[in-house]
């Protein structure tokens, strides 16, 4: 004769709403623009989407990677705020060796490096110091962009190495290059956290530390892992960065929220409704395609930033719904 | 069962002289514990006696200061979880520690996972998901069912499921029970059985004596850290457990009442709330202990709720000290005086990860500051007050919640209303999974407030509560008043004959004597 049993819960409306909504807005945006830009819908220029996505796409990926590890909850879930200034500073690391006559390996050996020491460093502070992620990540990404300050003295770096080249121009079976990376870093982050147990227990560390724990499940490790791959995500799209703009460029910070606002609207496209790398891949797509379509349709692409506001107020109130307790 | 206890059979585990100490206080005091193959084997103790620090020394999660573990007759220093579970033992907690986003099987295999080279082999998973719980517990479970969509019972089979995986030879169920209804406690009671039967070894800790004599073949009584005695429980009487338990008569578990009772306090009249509720006629004097009861769905729980203005009423009035008052939010019934216990401790009755002080002072804050400036003295002062008043075992005022166990939770509880000075209680299950020296105070503590001209509405399930405690006892069925009985012309069959509809509808009684 103790407390009631829980009533099975259905999903409720909200929840339905989202799972299928989304998917169906999704669709319903690319209508519009096909109807609206004949050229919207050919083959040529779907590619071309691909490759403009692959930069916010895999930072992206990185951070969602990190929520993964570090639960879903804005405030004090897992979080990565350095991952656009470590762009910034992974590409400007790579200019700069690439300029000062290093070799293709030790380039790109010491760029990935850079990455997965800002990853490190992030590891240490919210693993080591136990800081809360929001913090400890904003302070590391002043610190990354300083750094970047201080190697390129606010300047724009040109570079333009054979792995340049490739990626900017290389194409195959019709799709460019930049595509290609996009697509085969979210396979292999896919295969990672969908399909490993790795990726099944990052999962349980992330929203349900406590189980994890009773479970015998090492938390801590995994959540530094996850910001070893996000560091990581950080300078593979400084590779693509600097192939797009031919060297590295200042500003990379201002990617930072289009980064969030994808993670999070990522979380809607999967079907309970929890951060993975298919649903930010779609979500990366979605904004990409908006920002293509505007062009095309000749509407001021700023309005994209207010669109992409709208879709963060968007999701986090839906899902707030769908949480919330009867 | 009489079959098991006959051959002695062989000690799996063994634990000698534990000793714990947490700064200055010694949580374990050399206690010992013997556990045979094939046999349940209980531990009972109040809360802070020590169960769990044991418990938690076996999983590894404590280092002992002095004792040994032995294995199979071989010692260890101590364990590390890692080891623990190579050594085969398990343990099924408290909390239902499920992640509740996760599939069915990716919640039986997370941390244990079935491999395809380095590939996680769902389809292997959810094959063996599925044929453990049908040959355990002849469960079927809609593929892709997310935890969270599971009742209580269904998850509690998981967590065993889960701990099953990996062959055990010790499983350690820790208050398994307490989140079950009466009929899921049976079930879960063959489940052990059987489990025991297989040849296991099992430690089953449980508040409730019912259990322990039902299933355990041994049972060791725990108190101040010390395995005080070892006895059989079926030739043991209950009583005698729980006076091992506590060292002093548990006869006086409930408190002489006020013998006269005051000016109306509450009076409800043909309340209703659309299917919840209707026609409730229901009155509180100071001085008052009544009852309340009602199984799930007959509107008991959401007329508690309407009195705290969570969930207005549509229909009927509520007069408090004769004043008709339209409660529509806890903020106002808070500031009329009325004080809610609420059931879901941990998440509402108690903010954990405060303070004892903090908790203390939260509903009453303007009573302790000046000039709009908290008086942190003033605070104190009320803080002790009621530790002392209400006997909350804690490290002091600024001890957090959370390090409290389940019965000083409530006792915090209870104090954070004491400290606004309220004078009307609604209690909602305020015994649920505590332990029986805990209870007597609570319920000392509803008979003070009885006494000092408060009146006290308690909803509870324990029906040998309500016989106890209260003076008049009203049962629910299906949104209606179904029967009130005086204190002593009724009993717990007769109360549950009513709340389960064997018996028709009573609805006036013999004496509905009250004034007004």
């Amino acid at each position: 004769m103790n407390p009631s049993p829980v009533e099975a819960a259905r999903p409720r409306l909200g929840t339905l709403l989202l799972r299928r909504g989304a998917l169906l807005a999704f669709a319903a945006i690319l209508l519009v623009f096909a109807l609206g830009a004949p050229n919207f819908l050919a083959p040529g220029n779907l590619a071309n989407v691909l490759a403009q996505s692959a930069i916010l796409g895999i930072l992206a990926f990185g951070l969602t990677t990190v929520i993964v590890g570090g639960g879903s909850n804005v405030l004090s879930g897992g979080l990565d705020l350095s991952v656009a200034a470590n762009l910034g500073l992974s590409a400007a690391v790579y200019a700069t060796l690439d300029n000062a006559g290093y070799g293709a390996f030790a380039g790109i050996g010491l760029t990935l490096a850079t990455g997965l020491a800002v990853g490190l460093l992030n590891g240490l502070v919210v693993v080591g110091f136990r800081l809360p992620p929001l913090l400890a990540t904003l302070a590391s990404m002043n610190l990354v962009a300083g750094l970047e300050l201080v190697l390129t003295e606010n300047t724009v770096l040109p570079s333009a190495s054979p792995l340049l080249e490739w990626l900017a121009f290389g194409v195959w079976l019709g799709v460019p290059a930049l595509a290609w990376v996009l697509l085969g870093v979210a396979a292999l982050l896919i295969l990672l956290i969908d399909c490993t147990p790795f990726g099944l227990r990052l999962y349980a560390v992330g929203e349900y530390p406590e189980a994890a724990h009773a479970a015998g499940i090492a938390v801590r490790r995994h959540v530094f892992a996850s910001y070893l791959i996000s560091g990581l995500c950080g300078s593979l799209a400084a590779f693509c960065s600097a192939a797009w703009f031919s060297g590295s460029t200042t500003g990379s910070g201002e990617m930072l929220l289009s980064v969030v606002a994808i993670a999070f609207l990522g979380t809607i496209f999967s079907r309970r409704l929890r951060p993975s790398i298919g649903g930010t891949l779609l979500a990366t797509l979605l904004v990409g395609f908006m920002i293509n379509g505007f062009q095309l349709l000749n509407i001021s692409s700023f309005w994209v930033n207010g669109l992409q506001g709208v879709l963060i107020l968007l999701v986090v109130a839906l899902s707030g719904l769908s949480r919330k307790e009867p | 069962m009489s079959a098991a206890e006959t051959p002695p059979q062989a000690v799996v585990l063994e634990l000698r002289g534990i000793v714990k100490r947490f700064g200055a206080t010694r949580a374990l005091d050399g206690a010992s514990l013997r556990v045979r193959r094939g046999s349940v084997h209980g531990l009972v103790g109040e809360n802070g006696a020590g169960k769990s620090t044991l418990i938690k020394v076996l999983a590894g999660i404590h280092r002992p200061d002095a004792g040994s573990l032995l294995v199979d007759g071989r010692a260890h220093a101590h364990f590390d979880p890692r080891q623990v579970e190579r050594l085969g033992i398990r343990f099924i907690h408290q909390e239902r520690l499920l992640p509740a986003g996760f599939t069915v099987d990716e919640a039986l295999f997370f941390g244990q996972e079935r491999r395809l080279g380095p590939w996680l082999d769902r389809r292997a998973q959810r094959r063996e998901a599925e044929r453990l719980l049908e040959h355990w517990f002849g469960l079927r479970l809609p593929a892709g069912a997310l935890v969270g969509e599971l009742s209580s019972a269904e998850q509690q089979v998981l967590q065993i499921v889960r701990a099953l995986i990996v062959k055990p030879r010790v499983l350690v169920f820790d208050e398994p029970s307490v989140a079950l209804v009466r009929s899921e406690v049976e079930r879960l009671l063959c489940i052990v059985r059987r489990l025991r039967d297989e040849g296991l070894a099992i430690v089953y800790i449980s508040h409730y004596l019912q259990e322990i004599e039902a299933l355990c073949d041994r049972v060791t009584v725990l108190r101040n850290g010390r395995d005080v005695a070892e006895v059989d429980p079926r030739a043991t009487s209950p009583e005698r457990i729980a006076r091992l338990m506590v060292n002093r008569e548990v006869g006086e578990l409930y408190p002489k009442s006020a013998p006269a009772p005051g000016a109306p306090l509450l009076e409800v009249r043909g309340l209703g709330r659309g299917r919840a509720y209707r026609d409730i006629d229901l009155r509180v004097r100071r001085g008052e202990v009544v009852g309340l009861t009602g199984l799930v769905g007959s509107g008991a729980k959401e007329l508690l709720k309407s009195l705290f203005g969570l969930a207005p009423p549509d229909t009927g009035e509520v007069r408090l000290d004769g004043r008709p008052l339209a409660l529509r939010t806890p903020r106002q019934a808070v500031a009329e005086g009325i004080a809610l216990l609420p059931e879901e401790r941990r998440r509402q009755g108690v903010a954990l990860d405060l303070s004892v002080q903090e908790n203390v002072t939260l509903a009453a804050l303007p009573r302790f500051s000046r000039f709009g400036l908290l008086s942190r003295r003033a605070e104190r002062r009320e803080t002790l007050g009621l530790i002392e008043r209400l006997r909350i075992k804690s490290a002091g005022p600024q001890a957090t919640v959370r390090q409290l166990s389940g019965g000083n939770q409530q006792k915090v509880a209870l104090a954070k209303w004491f400290a606004r000075r309220s004078s009307l209680y609604l209690l909602d299950e305020p015994s649920v999974g505590i332990d029986i020296g805990a209870k007597a105070e609570i319920y000392r503590l509803i008979g003070e407030l009885a006494r000092e001209g408060a009146g006290v509405l308690i909803l509870s399930s324990d029906l040998p509560e309500l016989l106890g405690l209260c003076e008049r006892i009203h049962v629910m069925h299906r949104g209606r008043i179904a029967a009130r009985f005086e204190a002593g012309e009724a009993d717990s069959d007769k109360l549950l004959a009513v709340a389960t509809g064997a018996v028709a509808q009573q609805e006036t009684s013999v004496h509905e004597s009250i004034p007004g």
